[in-house]
């Protein structure tokens, strides 16, 4: 019975596809570094993948938004669809796919000869957008990063002389200037103190509502807390990284299917 | 009843325990510096030495080993090899201080001898090297040597820069190949450069000496320095800001110009500057380019051009001591220009955040 639900869950779940990743493989020059990863990311849910270090995750959330190529010796085989088009055909320019799917990554990186104000514009800037009102825009994203109260009356103050937790909400708002449909968040909390990852948190629970995100976490109690559902990597030795167990959040911690997911969950390895 | 409670504390005036040494360390350090110092002078009275002779071969070793005396009487044998690489460090920092203010020294008190306002406006005509210091100048040679050298930087700059943005942020096929060149590239006698220029112009016939010429040649010598400077200051540029623009959406040109340019400003500034640095003062390709003169020329497309390195390479080899001393002037003229540049440019382009 409970079976049953969870698969029909999944059947709704994949007529509803925001963006799905169908057999993707990965290389870094002759080394299999990824095999077999399909996962299905409906609208406006949030993911989160876990795994032990070097399954697999950062190099899988990089080939959703074609940062992956960037990497000299790369490889891909497989497919991603993003409102059921293939971002990979022949044809499609990477910057337009990279304009919707945003990305916030595990160290901040703020611009550091930009103010905080123009960080938030930089995306727009730096795609020769024009801004009708600069002002207002820069107050709804640094509010939706939940970092307005922090930074509203030094604007004009360097990035960088932020603290980390701030410089990574900075970099989500950023990312939100862009109004992306997905946010591929690489280990934004791994730098921060507990804080500023709950404030963070919260962060993402509100973006959820319009949009789809995606998170790679190496914290447990963080995917229960922000995810509907969570994939299980695992690179077993001398294999390449899979998913072990994709599905709603609850289950995979409460009642896992594989005994590996049980065991990681429960941080009996890994 | 756990309520903490901080009391301020007065700042005592001993609050640097690390500092404290053993009484009579005052005296070791002193006799440490002082022995080989006053052995080195006396030395220097007796043996028939030269004062570098006396440097290296009295007063190093005795300092060295003076300094490990002391090393392991006031810390132990730990402090032998710390002592040992202090006085090297030190000998050496002051050998090239030393050697460097030893040479500006002699530019400013010599050229300052002839420098006067006129040095600075009036050109040379009708004057040869035996000539009063009260007539003449070298303000033709300071327009030649920005014409050309301004020239030398517009060619050179541009071309560097491209050269290391094709090394730093592309994946192009022939990096390794242009490395290696640009870098046997440094290695290029000046002269060399010269005569490339001269051979594939002049000698061939197709243009007479000019000024571009010269700047030709110099910008063959300061490519190389500009391209492998401004290389290593694009690559201190964190990935991560490459992957944030990227990320963005960022068009790879803007990425460039918008975030990594800025990022590497100061340092890109830097590559330009030695690159200036680097040819400034060249007198060889000059010689066999632009040549001398002693008319005023603002024109670096047509006809000889007079530069500050070749009028004084004219005025010193001449043999004169009216000579000698226009020669220092012009050294001292070249030195105060650059530095003004220099000077100006950092306080033009200093960091500012947008």
């Amino acid at each position: 019975m409970n079976l049953q639900t969870q698969n029909s869950n999944i059947a709704v779940m994949d007529a509803d596809s925001h963006l799905e990743a169908r057999n993707i493989h990965v290389w870094f020059k002759e080394r299999h570094v990824l095999s077999d990863v399909s996962l299905h990311f409906p609208t406006n849910s949030v993911t989160a993948l876990i795994g032990p270090s070097g399954c697999g995750k950062s190099t899988f959330i990089r080939t959703l938004n074609r940062m992956h190529e960037l990497i000299p010796g790369a490889g891909l085989a497989g497919s991603i669809y993003l409102d059921n088009e293939d971002i990979y055909a022949p044809g499609v320019d990477p910057v337009s796919i990279r304009l919707r799917v945003g990305m916030v990554f595990q160290k901040p990186n703020p611009f550091p000869t930009m103010t905080i104000k123009g960080n938030v514009l930089a995306g727009l800037r730096l795609n020769n957008r024009r801004i009708r009102d600069e002002d207002s825009l820069v107050e709804s994203c640094l509010n939706r990063a939940s970092i307005w109260n922090e930074v509203k009356d030094r604007l004009d103050a360097p990035a960088g002389s932020l603290s980390g937790g701030q410089q990574q909400r900075l970099c989500i708002a950023r990312s939100l200037a862009m109004s992306p449909e997905v946010l591929l968040m690489d280990e934004p909390c791994s730098a921060l103190d507990p804080g500023s990852t709950r404030r963070i948190e919260e962060t993402i629970r509100e973006l959820s509502a319009d949009m789809t995100i995606v998170i790679v976490t190496h914290n447990m109690q963080q995917a229960q807390r922000v995810s509907d559902q969570t994939a299980f990597f695992l690179a077993e030795e001398g294999q390449p990284g899979h998913v072990v167990e994709f599905g709603p959040t609850d289950n995979l911690f409460s009642s896992p299917n594989d005994p590996r997911t049980e065991d990681y969950v429960n941080g009996r390895f890994g | 009843m756990s309520q903490y409670s901080v009391e301020s504390l007065e700042r005592p005036l001993d609050v640097t325990p690390w500092k404290k040494r053993s009484p009579n360390f005052r005296y070791i350090i002193i006799a440490t510096a002082l022995i080989p110092i006053l052995v080195s002078f006396a030395a220097s009275t007796v043996l028939e030495i030269s004062g570098a002779g006396i440097l290296l071969i009295v007063f190093l070793p005795l300092q060295l080993s003076a300094a490990a005396i002391a090393a392991v009487v006031t810390r132990g044998r730990r402090g032998v090899a710390d002592s040992q690489l202090n006085v090297l460090v030190y000998f050496a920092t002051f050998f090239v201080v030393i050697m460097l203010g030893s040479i500006i020294f002699s530019i400013i008190s010599w050229g300052l001898k002839a420098v006067s306002p006129h040095f600075i406006y009036q050109n040379n005509v009708y004057i040869t090297p035996t000539t009063s210091l009260e007539y003449g100048g070298a303000g033709h040679a300071l327009i030649g040597s920005l014409l050309v050298v301004g020239l030398a930087t517009l060619i050179a700059v541009p071309l560097g820069l491209a050269v290391a943005v094709y090394l730093t942020e592309t994946r192009g096929r022939f990096k390794g190949p242009v490395r290696f060149l640009a870098q046997s590239m440094s290695g290029l006698p000046s002269i060399v450069a010269g005569l490339f220029v001269y051979a594939l112009f002049i000698a061939t016939g197709t243009v007479n000496l000019a000024g571009w010429l010269g700047s030709l040649a110099l910008a063959l010598l300061m490519l190389p320095t500009v391209v492998r400077m401004s290389e290593e200051v694009l690559k201190l540029v964190p990935g991560d800001l490459r992957s944030a623009a990227l990320a963005l959406g960022a068009p790879q040109r803007r990425t460039f110009f918008q975030v990594i340019m800025p990022t590497a400003k100061a340092g890109l500034i830097t590559a330009i500057l030695l690159g200036v640095a680097r040819v400034v003062g060249e007198t060889a390709p000059l010689l066999l380019t632009t040549r001398l003169m002693s008319e005023t020329s603002v024109n670096p497309f047509y006809g000889d051009l007079a530069t500050l390195p070749t009028f004084i390479f004219s005025n010193l080899t001449a043999g004169f001591d009216t000579g000698r001393a226009r020669a220092w002037a012009a050294a001292f003229l070249l030195l105060a220009v650059v530095g003004l540049i220099f000077g100006a440019t950092r306080a033009l382009t200093s960091q500012k955040v947008k």
